[in-house]
């Protein structure tokens, strides 16, 4: 099973095992979550997880630091899995912001994988994989558009989706039209 | 790789194609840098229909968004639909009564044959030949006189609801696809006489274009792109959800990866969607078409989630992370067509502008779901 | 416009205009402009079963300087703004607009309170003659448009209004 090939070479990644505590999972849907969801949950260390296909829709769950993620692409790729999307997500209260990364096979023996970073909200640098994957090139533009995150060594980071001249950042949560 | 396009004196020109240009089937831009008739680099613009949904989907609550993704790819509105509401049910826990998922399939899979009939007409009139679109238009249209009479609307449908669906399908509506079906077969044969034989739109499409398994991979290509290229990979298969198990139908898979190759992919897809079709209505159970306990607000619990679906123009995926509140914290939409429309830019160096025109056509692009 | 300022001459073609005027109306050569979503109902009444030809308006120029109806169809938004103006600048009088659908009249369902990136409808920056609501209006909506265009542009009606009589 590839699954478990990928989560053990990401592993090899990681200084210590370090048990992530995955954030509790309310089983209601709707009334309890204001009285639940208060207490915050501890922030998550860098390592991979499994999670339930089912429920969740992906198999591994990894957080790597930027530095490692040259790496990590590189086993997935000569594992020969696809790039799925690179997309951002604005945590503001951690003052972070992290980059998400989908991965996922052609073949049936299935295996999604999930990369995240996380980078600090002010100054975003993270390595760019469009050497690995010509195809991460839109997508970082594309982030880069709507979080202001600098993929350093993209060819060629100028807005995507918006206009040529445009400055701002439009999903970040504090942003203003 | 793109890289800027700088201006060589003497030797080449830049062409610029588009935003508004009857070929590439809505607002995209294409800087080609042309040496005489062939491209030598080409630089892809987009943006200018960003509608900006994946913001919406912040500022919307969940029921909301549900006309956002019709708007999308509005040829194939209901396959998208199809992955929104799976995502939701999946991540808040609400259970799909078994007649709404078949009647579910059954849409998606007549919408999809109105899609790629759609593809159809527009690229053989890229090719120069203008009857094939009146044909394929006349027969989408008793699609669409089907799927009216149902959902309300013809293109932008907003049918499928958290947990079902909000209308039943009557015997009027079974009595007309069991008709359609023969109806259609009849058609595809029409098709095949008149379009695919032709020796013009042969010489046109054979060798062109080809993109190796490996580009595929590399940009995360799917749908006809990648099956015309040898690469067996369908999410009804490969990543079954909804009934999809249920029915037997096969993925029609090309190897010879050139431009054809794509385009016949397409044409069978239409002969296996209706198989789906046939086998959903002899299978279809009674019952509700929505389930008994549903949550009133739909909030999901806080998380990661994930779900793909095969549209018509390939993998669609949605990504959702929920912080418990009754709007997603993000939405992210991942687009097939993003993902093949990458690959012109590199695809195209060395083509004849013409080829590169034909190229474009057999990627089925909707410049919007690009954009978003 | 819907109107033209024809200085006055000496010698008055009264007659002639109104012939000139009804060929006009008989026979809009609109710009292939399809946006987004609409552009599909304006491909459908182009096609067999809505036949736009019926009224003289299947002739879709690629062009802008060869059409004189710009039917601007789907969502404008900042970035394809300059584009359009050139368009509609580049078409020779006498030119009219058609706004069909929701985003092109107003936004539609993309104007939200924060939005960056789209312009609230075509007669921001367009003089408008005929608005076409819907989202997507129905191809016989369109064909409604292209009557009332024609009652703009010239005296002459192709049937009698039911109410009137």
């Amino acid at each position: 099973m590839i699954c478990k090939k990928i989560k053990l070479a990401f592993q090899s990644l990681f200084p210590e095992p370090v048990p992530v505590p995955v954030p509790a999972e309310a089983e209601s849907v709707g009334e309890d979550q204001d009285k639940k969801a208060k207490s915050p949950t501890p922030p998550r260390t860098d390592g991979v997880v499994e999670r339930e296909y089912s429920i969740h829709g992906y198999h591994l769950d990894a957080q790597l630091a930027p530095a490692q993620l040259i790496t990590a692409v590189t086993l997935l790729d000569e594992a020969e899995f696809f790039i799925e999307s690179i997309t951002g997500v604005d945590w503001i209260k951690d003052n972070q912001l992290e980059v998400v990364y989908d991965f996922s096979r052609y073949d049936f023996d299935l295996c999604r994988v999930v990369l995240r970073t996380r980078v600090d909200r002010k100054s975003p640098e993270v390595p760019t994989i469009t050497t690995i994957y010509p195809g991460a090139n839109w997508h970082e533009r594309e982030t880069h558009d709507f979080f202001g995150i600098k993929f350093a060594g993209h060819p060629h980071l100028i807005p995507l989706l918006l206009p040529e001249d445009a400055d701002f950042h439009p999903l970040l949560k504090d942003f203003k039209a | 790789m793109n890289s800027p396009i700088l201006l060589q004196p003497d030797e080449t020109f830049i062409l610029n194609v588009g935003p508004q240009h009857p070929a590439t089937h809505g607002v995209l831009r294409v800087k080609m840098e042309m040496h005489g008739e062939y491209i030598v680099n080409a630089e892809t613009v987009i943006g200018y229909i960003h509608r900006m949904h994946e913001k919406m989907g912040e500022l919307k609550t969940y029921p909301q968004f549900l006309m956002n993704l019709s708007r999308m790819d509005y040829l194939g509105a209901l396959g998208y639909s199809h992955g929104h509401v799976l995502l939701v049910e999946k991540a808040s826990g609400i259970v799909v009564p078994e007649r709404a998922e078949y009647i579910r399939a059954i849409m998606v899979e007549l919408n999809r044959i109105a899609s790629h009939l759609f593809w159809f007409g527009a690229f053989v009139m890229d090719l120069g030949g203008f009857s094939p679109l009146m044909y394929a238009l006349q027969d989408r249209e008793h699609i669409l006189d089907m799927l009216e009479a149902v959902t309300g609307s013809r293109l932008t449908y907003c049918y499928f609801r958290f947990g079902g669906l909000c209308n039943d399908v009557d015997d009027d509506f079974i009595t007309a696809a069991r008709l359609f079906i023969p109806r259609m077969r009849k058609s595809m044969k029409k098709y095949h006489n008149l379009v695919t034989g032709n020796i013009i739109f042969r010489k046109r499409l054979e060798g062109i274009a080809p993109l190796s398994k490996e580009m595929c991979r590399k940009y995360g290509a799917s749908s006809a792109v990648a099956r015309g290229s040898g690469i067996n990979f369908d999410v009804r298969k490969n990543e079954p959800y909804s009934v999809y198990p249920e029915f037997d139908f096969d993925v029609p898979v090309y190897h010879e990866c050139d431009s054809l190759a794509r385009y016949m992919v397409r044409m069978d897809e239409i002969e296996q969607s209706l198989r789906i079709v046939e086998q959903g209505l002899d299978k279809l159970p009674g019952g509700p078409i929505m389930p008994d306990k549903k949550p009133k607000l739909i909030k999901p619990p806080v998380g990661d989630y994930y779900q793909a679906v095969e549209t018509a123009r390939g993998s669609f995926g949605i990504r959702l992370v929920s912080d418990g509140g009754k709007n997603p914290y993000r939405l992210k939409l991942r687009s097939p067509t993003y993902s093949n429309m990458h690959l012109f830019d590199e695809a195209c160096r060395g083509m004849m502008i013409m080829d590169a025109l034909a190229f474009m056509g057999s990627l089925d692009l909707v410049i919007p779901e690009i954009d978003r | 416009m819907g109107t033209q300022n024809i200085p006055s001459s000496v010698v008055q073609f009264a007659l002639a205009d109104k012939l000139i005027n009804i060929g006009r109306a008989n026979s809009f050569w609109p710009l292939t402009f399809g946006i987004a979503c609409c552009a599909i109902e304006m491909m459908a009444t182009g096609c067999a079963r809505f036949d736009m030809s019926r009224f003289g308006a299947e002739v879709f120029r690629p062009s802008a300087r060869q059409s004189d109806v710009m039917i601007v169809a789907g969502t404008i938004t900042k970035k394809m703004m300059p584009g359009i103006k050139t368009l509609y600048d580049q078409m020779p009088e006498p030119k009219w607009v058609m706004a069909l659908g929701n985003c092109a009249i107003s936004g539609g369902p993309f104007a939200f309170e924060g939005q960056y990136s789209i312009i609230l409808g075509a007669d921001v920056f367009l003089p408008v003659d005929v608005y076409i609501p819907g989202c997507p209006p129905r191809p016989e909506a369109l064909l409604q448009g292209i009557i009332e265009l024609e009652h703009l542009v010239s005296d002459w009606k192709r049937w009698k209004n039911p109410e009137a009589s």
